[in-house]
């Protein structure tokens, strides 16, 4: 793929986009100006009403014996007897109903006839569909509780008891969170949701656009007979509905987060305040990113399936009800952002933009929605990329499902195969690690450690191979460097712990990492569960096996297939360092991945990286048992020393491959294979 | 230049192309003449790189589709009635877009550019999106994109379609100019007095076959025709 090319198409249909004049009124020009509209509507309309109906004077009727001090003390609040019947008719319910329907009156007070004197009943029929008979009803209900409370002190008092004796509790409510706080709660629950679906609704459009949309002008076929390939068309169009759809949220979080903010403070006479920072807009851009993503790719893949405009809305509509329900599980009574909720798609975008909105949005969390919202959104690129494929369904062909669904996978490891298996192993490395976490104590530890290790990373790599049938030394790089690799790999082993000691240095700077490493050291270190032997073992070797098979294996095999070496080293990096889960850690893994991959890239070996992996995690669990040590290995003439060993490892495994490449079989970039069925 | 070498294509069980070999050489244009459904766009499409043959090859200036479409597009000008122009573009941009992804230098571009804005008479209207153009001014703009790169061979499916006689007759006048510049020109049409005029040869087909092929004058006596339409009419009421 040419990113040059990526940019041209991206360009041109953004150009096209913005030029089509209705769509930019439905994605942008309209929120910006319906909702500050419609919520200033809202809350003018709203407390006008509340403050007609304080002032109104409300129609009673009373039917049946009515205490009469009831009585007195409802119409000492505002409030006129339209009709009083000593006896309750026999069709009480459906003559009250008709009198409130007609507004012959608010509420109708009924007590039964032959009620006892001790304890009269007095019920209130009021409508609830009725906004003035509603709030009428509450305020009686409120003033007959006050006159029983007054009735029952009297009675007190009249038993030689003093009146408080009546209230034996005095309960009273408070809340702990200021008006802000309730304010950005409030707003948490609803912007998430509003934003989600304007979200999709920015996506739908641009996607039908450019994908149905450019099927039926004709236009599809010109593009494809220029000399492109599918995945940059898909790219380019991916990245414009991407951009449109950001833009929209944009604009559609600062309109509405201005709206609801104007309407709660005029609803709430100033106690419920509401303010957007350029923080919380930052975080909520970043929020959205993910679920950008992951919409733009599905409605791009889904929009590409459709001959026509108006099929393709038929295709997407169903999807666009799919991110509606997504998005009201967010806004469902107790739901909220959890570990297992983190996991779930859309959702967890709208539950961690709550939180954020309501300021107790956790880093480990975030970080989880993120990673697993990145692996979705690769899912949908990858389906998109898929669909794009499909000759079928670029020239409208009859069943364009069939095809792409039907078709083998072939072609071994590709650089989409590796994407896929990184998406697919951020499911089961997440939903996997639940349960076990669950049922794993800390003494147990190191049996979390090996099951993890071997099932989440080395068993799928293996069977990832397997099931592409690509031989395992291959796909995992089993093969020896040459010579000249072999002491590269002894000089990146023996020096290439000093690259995480400099980010580790690095990242001391910040609280959030010195806690996360106390953790560990806890947990990994001389007080914890495992001896050094069982760290080193579990800690040192394994994840130098297990972890180098899945991220210098396949999923380096894989990109490196692209012919980028860039692409293939950093790639790899990122998704080692996604696993890490912790933000800190991420960074840090990513770092030394860099490094683990461009030796095992170079060298076409999986064995530089693992020692170099073996040897930095087993020294750490060294250093956390013998403290004297690790003020050596702080040391920045160590330290340099040690980058210095590794840059001239780095430099003998350069090109020290034995093959010419890594993997034998042709790119899947070579042109015009991508049409193959 | 282009060489179709037994291509064939089957969707399920309907089979489009039927082992069609034919070849168009430097400074030649070749007629693919036949009804609606014989295959002819399928065979163009795959000669373009835009389809997979099921089985055989297809080479434009060498380069085979199977092995480097991407150069086969490169050497290739495309022209259809399903190749349609941005309607929110100017002839300008399209041809800018689609010189940028021909891996044209901007320079270059430009001077070209405005050499086939000149040559295809279109400044009154370069800088008017194309959604605001008449067909004929639409047909100019599209024959430039595929123009535009100076392919050796250009493939060109019935280009004078809904075209008025003065728009069609510029047309078939730069097809020829093309011709004298030594491209290799393969021309679908089924206005066969077209094809009387241009071609050098024709490609009779029918059903996804190749029912004869050679010159105009030797088609015709092959048919026991006076017209190049007697001889097509002939031919197909042979098969059918």
């Amino acid at each position: 793929m040419r990113p040059l090319i990526v940019w041209h198409i991206f360009r041109k249909d953004l150009l096209e986009t913005l030029r089509d004049r209705r769509a930019l009124f439905t994605s942008l020009v309209l929120p910006l100006v319906i909702y500050p509209l419609l919520f200033t509507v809202m809350a003018r309309v709203t407390s006008s009403k509340r403050e007609e109906v304080a002032g109104m004077t409300a129609r009673i009727a009373a039917w049946g014996p009515v205490p009469e001090r009831a009585m007195k003390a409802v119409l000492a609040e505002k409030a006129t007897l339209v009709e009083s019947l000593p006896t309750v008719p026999a069709d009480a319910m459906e003559r009250a109903r008709r009198a409130v329907a007609d507004k012959v009156v608010h509420v109708v007070l009924v007590t039964p006839d032959g009620s006892a004197a001790s304890s009269v009943p007095v019920t209130v029929y009021a409508d609830s569909t009725q906004f003035e008979s509603d709030a009428i009803q509450e305020r009686v209900l409120k003033v007959l509780r006050k006159a029983g409370v007054a009735l029952l002190e009297e009675r007190m008092v009249a038993l030689g008891q003093p009146a408080i004796s009546a209230r034996p509790l005095a309960v009273e409510g408070f809340d702990l969170a200021d008006s802000a706080r309730r304010a950005a709660s409030l707003v948490g629950a609803l912007l998430p949701y509003m934003v989600l679906l304007l979200l999709a609704t920015a996506a739908f459009y641009s996607a039908i656009d450019l994908t149905a949309g450019e099927k039926e002008r004709g236009t599809l076929q010109t593009l494809l007979t220029a000399p492109v390939q599918p995945l940059e068309v898909v790219s380019g169009k991916y990245l414009t509905v991407l951009a449109m759809t950001l833009v929209a949220a944009l604009a559609n979080i600062g309109s509405l987060g201005l709206a609801i903010g104007r309407m709660l403070s005029g609803a709430g006479g100033g106690e419920a305040s509401f303010h957007m920072g350029p923080r919380v807009v930052i975080a909520l851009f970043l929020t959205l990113l993910p679920a950008a993503l992951l919409l733009s790719a599905l409605f791009v893949a889904v929009g590409v399936m459709a001959r026509t405009y108006k099929e393709g809305q038929s295709y997407l509509m169903p999807l666009l009800f799919l991110v509606i329900f997504a998005a009201v599980g967010s806004i469902l009574p107790g739901a909220e952002l959890t570990p297992a909720m983190a996991l779930v798609p859309l959702t967890n975008v709208t539950l961690l933009m709550h939180d954020v909105l309501a300021g107790h949005a956790t880093l480990t969390l975030a970080t989880m929605v993120i990673i697993s919202s990145f692996a979705y959104a690769a899912m949908g690129v990858l389906l998109a990329a898929r669909v794009f494929e499909t000759e079928q369904v670029l020239l409208s062909g009859e069943k364009p499902w069939k095809d792409v669904f039907a078709r083998k996978a072939k072609g071994g490891l590709t650089p989409g195969s590796a994407l896929f298996f990184v998406a697919v192993l951020v499911v089961v490395a997440f939903y996997g690690s639940i349960p076990l976490l669950r049922a794993i104590t800390r003494e147990q530890i190191g049996r979390a450690i090996a099951i993890s290790e071997v099932g989440f990373f080395l068993v799928p790599a293996v069977l990832w191979a397997l099931a592409l049938r690509v031989p395992l030394s291959d796909a995992l790089q089993l093969r020896l460097p040459s010579r000249r690799g072999l002491l590269g790999t002894v000089l990146l082993g023996a020096g290439g712990w000093a690259v995480g000691m400099v980010v580790m240095s690095f990242l001391s700077r910040f609280e959030g990492a010195r806690e996360y490493s106390r953790q560990l050291g806890d947990l990994l270190g001389k007080h914890g569960p495992l001896s050094l032997g069982e760290s080193v073992l579990l800690v040192g070797l394994l994840p130098a096996v297990c972890e180098e098979a899945c991220f210098r294996g396949v999923v380096l095999v894989g990109l490196g297939r692209t012919g980028s070496r860039w692409l293939a080293v950093v790639g790899s990096a990122l998704a080692f360092g996604l696993f890490h889960f912790n933000p800190y850690h991420i960074v840090l893994a990513t770092v030394l991945g860099l490094v683990l991959g461009y030796a095992a890239y170079e060298s076409r070996s999986l064995l530089p990286g693992v020692l170099m992996h073996f040897v930095n995690n087993s020294l750490h669990m060294v250093l956390a048992r013998v403290p004297s040590l690790e003020a050596r290995f702080e040391s920045p003439v160590v330290i340099g020393l040690g980058l210095v060993v590794t840059a001239a490892g780095l430099w003998l495994l350069r090109g020290s491959a034995v093959r010419p490449g890594p993997d034998p079989s042709p790119s899947v970039t070579r042109p015009g294979a991508v049409l193959h069925p | 230049m282009i060489e179709a070498q037994g291509l064939t294509k089957r969707y399920g069980e309907v089979e489009a192309a039927r082992s069609v070999s034919f070849t168009v050489n430097r400074g030649e244009v070749v007629g693919i003449l036949g009804p609606n459904g014989a295959g002819k766009t399928t065979i163009l499409r795959m000669l373009a790189g835009i389809l997979t043959p099921t089985e055989g090859e297809a080479r434009v200036a060498g380069n085979s589709a199977s092995v480097d479409a991407m150069a086969l597009k490169r050497s290739l000008g495309f022209l259809s009635g399903d190749t349609a122009l941005y309607q929110r573009l100017t002839p300008r941009e399209v041809l800018r877009y689609f010189g940028r992804l021909n891996g044209i230098d901007e320079a270059s571009l430009a001077r070209r550019i405005e050499e086939l804005v000149d040559a295809f008479q279109m400044r009154d209207f370069a800088n008017r999106q194309c959604g605001k153009l008449s067909a004929g001014q639409k047909q100019r703009a599209n024959v430039a994109r595929a123009f535009l790169h100076d392919p050796p061979a250009l493939i060109l499916d019935e280009p004078t379609n809904a075209l008025d006689v003065v728009s069609g007759r510029f047309l078939l006048d730069a097809i020829r100019k093309e011709r004298q510049r030594g491209k290799a020109i393969l021309f679908s049409t089924h206005v066969l007095g077209d094809a009387e005029v241009l071609c050098d040869r024709v490609l009779l087909l029918h059903k996804g076959q190749v029912l004869d092929e050679g010159a105009v004058k030797d088609v015709v006596a092959r048919a026991h025709a006076q017209t190049l339409t007697e001889a097509f009419l002939n031919r197909i009421g042979d098969e059918a």
